[in-house]
């Protein structure tokens, strides 16, 4: 074990680092593309709307089913296989190693991000919304301000999640060649014959990795919800946030 | 007193289901209007048609002379200048209480941050929760969210406040609190239409009050008009059921 560390640590972290990059590159745009199919599936038509723009609403939102269904529905290796080689035969078009890694798991997060995303839109409370549209905020405001982010703080674990499965899934990539730590885990084992070995330091990298990364998400939800207590607001700092003017003592604070 | 809003034939079914029919009925400038009815009787529906919640099947809402059902009028600035206030608050969660009540401002009236902080402050500190700006909706009790409700809509510098009985979501111990508040709201000046079950708010505060069955006005008068000498049959069953199951 310490000759594999030894000598193959450049390596390792550097699959470790290929791996860790695709991961979180992945899952970011995964969500945008959550966010974008899960805000359109979840988009009501208009009363106003002809029937040219419920038509093609339509057609979108069934489009994007199809998009979830079949890329939860299939494993992503052949998903990487399917477009690697496809865009290669079909099309003539050869994508780098880069950017067919990362075209392949974003699209395939962004088909779980948005089930996820559309469940945590779904999630917010009605009231939520009705509230928005009294003071006069229009759809994509109250989508912007109030529901996008309560959804986002709903969703977060899940995002979470996503992130830690592709940690761990983007070794389905080694098939298309994508150097990463799964790939120089093979590559080491192949060469030494120390599966044992090989696997148990690949392991415990891997491990490092997704704990690392829960325990940061854990701290970013926590600081999302805000301390657990508030200050009572002093009569300076309402002074001061009234600009001095405005409040009053005597009708002010508590009756 | 200049007229705010008329509503006219006013109608709204749901599927089959006839729950508003024919409502006339206009709110002029100063106004405190009570409505009360039995449960199911379409007070909240009138409400939320009133504020474009939900969208009438007939007639006419006027605003200033502006129907707003036949879109002379957009509706997101119609809906500034008639505010709501709801039975479960519908406070954003996601924000603190000052924010709560700046949102709208800056968003939608294009505020400045200042000028929307000391509106804002100035109306938290009219329904008594000034020192409250930090915390978020879920920390506050019932009574104290419906009062940061209170002051959101009025941060709009709206010409109609809407209020959907917002008490009967409360413990009995915070009603008072709100009530106080929107009592001080009345005496003020402010126009206001009431759902309420609060049959002591209805009489002593309001200036009118309307009596809704089954989706239509069955008597509109004076408070002391319905509660001392109604007309109706109907108004007097609901005011004699309603003291009963009140022992009072
Ligand atoms: N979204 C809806 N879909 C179908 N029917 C509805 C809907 N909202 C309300 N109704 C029906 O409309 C009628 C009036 O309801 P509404 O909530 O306006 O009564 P209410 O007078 O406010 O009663 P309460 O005092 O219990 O609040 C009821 O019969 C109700 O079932
Ligand atoms: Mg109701």
């Amino acid at each position: 074990m310490i000759y594999i560390v030894q000598n193959y640590g450049g390596s390792l972290l550097s699959g470790a680092a290929t791996t860790m990059a695709i991961a979180l590159i992945c899952t970011f745009l995964g969500c945008v593309i959550g966010f974008a199919v899960g805000l359109l599936q979840t988009a009501q038509p208009h009363k106003k709307d002809g029937a040219i723009k419920r038509g093609i609403l339509r057609v979108v939102k069934l489009v994007l089913t199809a998009y979830v269904e079949v890329f939860r529905g299939t494993p992503m290796m052949l998903q990487a296989a399917f477009i690697y080689y496809g865009m290669g035969s079909v099309f003539g078009i050869n994508l780098g190693m880069w950017s067919a890694a990362i075209i392949i798991v974003s699209i395939n997060t962004g088909a779980y991000m948005a089930e996820t995303v559309r469940g945590g839109i779904l999630s917010v409370d009605p009231g939520q919304r009705e509230g928005a549209r009294a003071i006069g905020m229009t759809h994509m405001q109250t989508m912007m301000y109030i529901i996008l982010p309560q959804a986002l703080r709903n969703i977060m674990p899940q995002i979470g999640n996503n992130l830690i499965i592709n940690i761990k899934d983007t070794c389905v990539l080694s098939i298309i060649g994508t150097v990463e730590l799964f790939f120089t885990f093979r590559s080491i084992s192949g060469a030494l014959y120390t599966y044992f070995e090989a696997a148990s330091v690949t392991m415990i990298i891997y491990f490092v990795l997704t704990f690392v990364c829960s325990r940061i998400l854990r701290a970013i939800e926590s600081r999302m919800d805000g301390p657990a207590n508030f200050d009572l607001a002093t009569n300076d700092t309402l002074a001061f946030t009234s600009g001095l003017t405005k409040y009053n003592d005597k009708t002010g604070g508590l009756h | 007193m200049a007229e705010i809003i008329k509503v006219e034939h006013l109608a709204k079914t749901f599927g089959t289901n006839e729950v508003l029919r024919d409502i006339d009925f206009s709110v002029s400038s100063g106004d405190v209007i009570s409505i009360i009815g039995a449960s199911g009787s379409g007070k909240s529906t009138l409400l939320r048609c009133i504020n474009l919640l939900e969208e009438a099947t007939g007639g006419k809402i006027l605003f200033h002379g502006k129907n707003v059902l036949a879109g002379d009028m957009n509706e997101d600035e119609y809906r500034t200048k008639v505010g709501m206030v709801f039975q479960s608050f519908n406070l954003f969660s996601n924000l603190s209480v000052l924010d709560n009540c700046m949102i709208g401002q800056v968003k939608v009236l294009r505020r400045g941050k200042e000028e929307a902080r000391e509106y804002a402050m100035e109306y938290l500190s009219k329904v008594g929760m000034a020192q409250y700006i930090k915390a978020k909706p879920k920390q506050l009790s019932g009574g104290q969210k419906q009062r940061v409700a209170i002051a959101r809509a009025l941060a709009m510098n709206p010409e109609v406040l809407l209020f959907d009985e917002p008490t009967s979501a409360l413990d009995p111990e915070m009603v008072g609190e709100v009530l106080d508040v929107m009592k001080a709201l009345a005496e003020s000046g402010m126009t206001m239409l009431v759902v309420t079950h609060e049959m002591a708010f209805a009489r002593d505060v309001s200036n009118r009050v309307i009596y809704m069955a089954d989706g239509r006005i069955e008597e509109e008068g004076s408070p002391k008009d319905i509660f001392s000498n109604p007309r109706k049959e109907k108004t007097k069953d609901f005011l004699s059921r309603f003291r009963s199951e009140r022992g009072e």
